[in-house]
């Protein structure tokens, strides 16, 4: 079923401009007949209310704000400036990409302004993210069969449209997918985004939150690609059923040993050149696999199927996004959403928006 | 680097047609008509000759990767088509073009250090405040709206290099023949696959005879065997097939491109652009393009 287009984003809305607010590049003075330089080019910060702070994050604070001409609400993410480095390059990479990615399942970037001492990335605003999303409306933090089913074809459509695009988001977690108040899952934050053009071997490996980190990027493998975010949506989809994190760990030994725990410990035999990996140690405890239903049993068995297949120790084993998004699991998808069109639509005339829980599904 | 070139905003923003350019270009002339006649410059080709030899000096200390010194090459050009370099100090365009490239291609260098060795190399134009490198950084990103991903040539030919079988030493030329196609409006004129097949048709037909260690450059190797002559006629051939049977490897070259629906004109017309660039490097003088370069900035006080 064909939803309906966010009235928020405006195509055209999207300005393509950065704003400065002087021009520091010509020693010369304007004169009187010259106009400021680029001041009218677009919006400046003014023209947004800024309301509350939404977040908090490495390089920048999230703030709500109101665009004061048409009301159209956005996030705002101030990026302060340091004169030791000049624009962070995290800020770089997030707007660089952000200008090449357009696509429903990756958040919009409307526009970019500069002031004195700070940068602002104006944002498609969205309503909350997965992790505070599960902590107010699942039970526990778990979800329903059904908005896990919408949420992990979402999030599958983001992440196979940035792999066609040659990007790999390398962080995705429940705090970077943002959810709006129809149900739409976008991917957000491409702060350590990267391009993978070129073979280069040496991608940093200080990448990826440590819950949500591939086991070949633990063991220190430079040469990873888009196989580390299946990965992570793996442990995604497995979060969003039991409300918990799937592989907590504390420190990269710890996070490897929780993996393979369940798992299982991967040998030369099960995963050919793991022992050329850094972080391979011979002497690693040896696990045996378990059977995930019994840790997710809320889970159904074509859904599990999904899951191993992008849980799998073995990058090169992963399944790939275009393929799982072919996956049986997502046949039913259509009446899946229909069911959800309507419960929203049941909300929405109860008035309460979706700030309640959601009904029981019987 | 990155996301799809189809869809990008190079292909969508910053590619032009040389009609468009021109206009550009007399547009940014009419502005300021008084300053183009106070201070004559070089012919582009030859100021971005300087431009690439200074950035390469910069990059040399900090073991910079190839690939950032050409998104410094594209940046300029695309701040160029923008802005009259009359306006403009170019030591701290380019040298900020480069920091902004470093960062884009994940080989970031400290502000600092940049600054500094911008300074090394030009004293009398770089000041030591770091602030003004963030500020033209910000100039340059606000300029460029943003559309910092360069998509290069070179990706494209190491694609090829297997599909058709190049000799290392075909890809080594090839490889600077892409080097030097920056020194020209290629870039901004077409995109990077048609400069890559470009690149590989110049190295494999005006192979040089004597594989000498090549160069960042492919002026010296290419542009004696250019002037053999033989090169052109064959290369004459790849648009019209019914000349002499050309040699076995040329001729793999020439099905294969039939088949691969590239744009045969665009790619003469850009080997015909690196023709005469290296007809005009001849006319080259570092000295000349620096005393004119200093001239205006210092009579402008662009540099303060």
């Amino acid at each position: 079923m064909e939803r309906p287009r966010d009235p928020a984003v405006h195509p055209l809305k999207i300005a393509s401009s950065l704003v400065s607010p002087r021009s520091f590049l010509y020693s010369h003075k304007p004169g009187p007949s010259q106009a400021p330089p680029k001041m009218d080019k677009s919006q400046q910060p003014s023209s947004f209310q800024q309301l509350e702070k939404l977040g908090e994050g490495t390089y920048a604070t999230v703030f709500k704000g109101r665009n004061r001409q048409t009301g159209e609400m956005v996030a705002l993410k101030e990026i302060h400036l340091d004169s030791e480095e000049g624009t962070p390059s995290t800020a770089i990479r997030e707007i660089s990409l952000m200008k090449e990615l357009k696509h429903e399942s990756i958040v919009s970037l409307y526009d970019v302004i500069h002031t004195e001492n700070k940068l602002m990335l104006v944002f498609e605003f969205m309503d909350r993210d997965l992790k505070r999303y599960m902590d107010t409306r699942g039970d526990r933090g778990q979800l329903d069969p059904a908005t896990v089913k919408s949420f992990m074809h979402q999030l599958l459509k983001g992440i196979a449209f940035c792999h066609d695009n040659r990007v790999l988001h390398r962080d995705l977690k429940p705090q970077n997918l943002l959810i709006n108040k129809k149900g739409q899952l976008k991917l957000g934050d491409f702060g350590l985004a990267r391009a993978f053009g070129i073979p280069v071997n040496t991608f940093s490996n200080e990448v990826v939150t440590l819950w949500y980190r591939a086991p070949d990027v633990l063991l220190g493998s430079r040469t990873y690609n888009t196989s580390i975010d299946i990965w992570s949506a793996g442990c995604i989809m497995a979060e969003m059923y039991t409300g918990r994190p799937l592989f907590p760990g504390t420190t990269n030994e710890d996070q490897l040993i929780k993996i393979f725990r369940l798992m299982g410990t991967p040998s030369e035999r099960s995963w050919p050149g793991i022992s050329q990996l850094p972080e391979y140690k011979s002497n690693f405890h040896i696990y045996a696999t378990q059977d995930l239903s019994l840790i997710i049993p809320q889970i159904d068995p074509i859904g599990m199927d999904l899951l191993n297949r992008m849980l799998q120790l073995r990058p090169e084993m992963r399944i790939g996004a275009n393929e799982a998004l072919q996956h049986p699991w997502f046949h039913d998808l259509p009446q899946i959403q229909a069911k959800l069109q309507q419960q929203h639509q049941q909300q929405q005339m109860a008035g309460y928006g979706g700030m309640i829980p959601p009904q029981p599904a019987y | 680097m990155a996301a799809n070139y189809w869809a990008s905003s190079q292909r969508r923003h910053w590619l032009f047609s040389r009609e468009k350019l021109a206009d550009i270009r007399d547009g940014l002339w009419e502005k300021d008509k008084v300053a183009h006649s106070q201070f004559p410059l070089p012919d582009q080709r030859l100021l971005n000759i300087y431009f690439n030899q200074q950035l390469i000096k910069l990059g040399k200390r900090m073991s910079t990767r190839q690939q950032a010194i050409a998104t410094a090459q594209v940046y300029l050009k695309r701040f160029y088509t923008k802005n009259e370099i009359r306006q403009t100090n170019p030591y701290l365009v380019l040298t900020t073009a480069f920091y902004l490239a470093c960062k884009m291609e994940e080989c970031p260098q400290h502000i600092r250090f940049v600054v500094g060795e911008a300074r090394g190399l030009w004293p009398e134009f770089i000041t030591p405040d770091v602030a003004k490198l963030g500020e033209c950084e910000f100039a340059l990103i606000s300029e460029m709206s943003s559309q910092l991903i360069v998509h290069h040539p070179y990706r494209t030919l190491s694609e090829l290099q297997t599909e058709l079988q190049l000799t290392s030493d075909e890809v080594a030329l090839a490889w600077s023949v892409i080097n030097d196609h920056y020194l020209t409006d290629l870039p901004l004129l077409h995109p990077p696959h048609v400069i890559a097949i470009m690149a590989i048709i110049v190295a494999v037909v005006f192979k040089p005879t004597h594989p000498t260690a090549f160069t960042s450059s492919g002026q010296s190797a290419i542009a004696a065997s250019m002037r053999d002559g033989g090169g052109m006629q064959m290369l004459a051939a790849l648009s019209d097939k019914s000349g002499t049977a050309p040699p076995p490897k040329i001729t793999k070259l020439v099905s294969w491109l039939a088949e691969s629906e590239i744009d045969i004109k665009a790619v003469i017309e850009c080997t015909q652009e690196l023709v005469s660039l290296y007809e005009v490097w001849e006319q080259y003088s570092e000295k000349t393009c620096k005393e004119l370069i200093g001239r205006m900035v210092k009579s402008k006080n662009l540099d303060k």
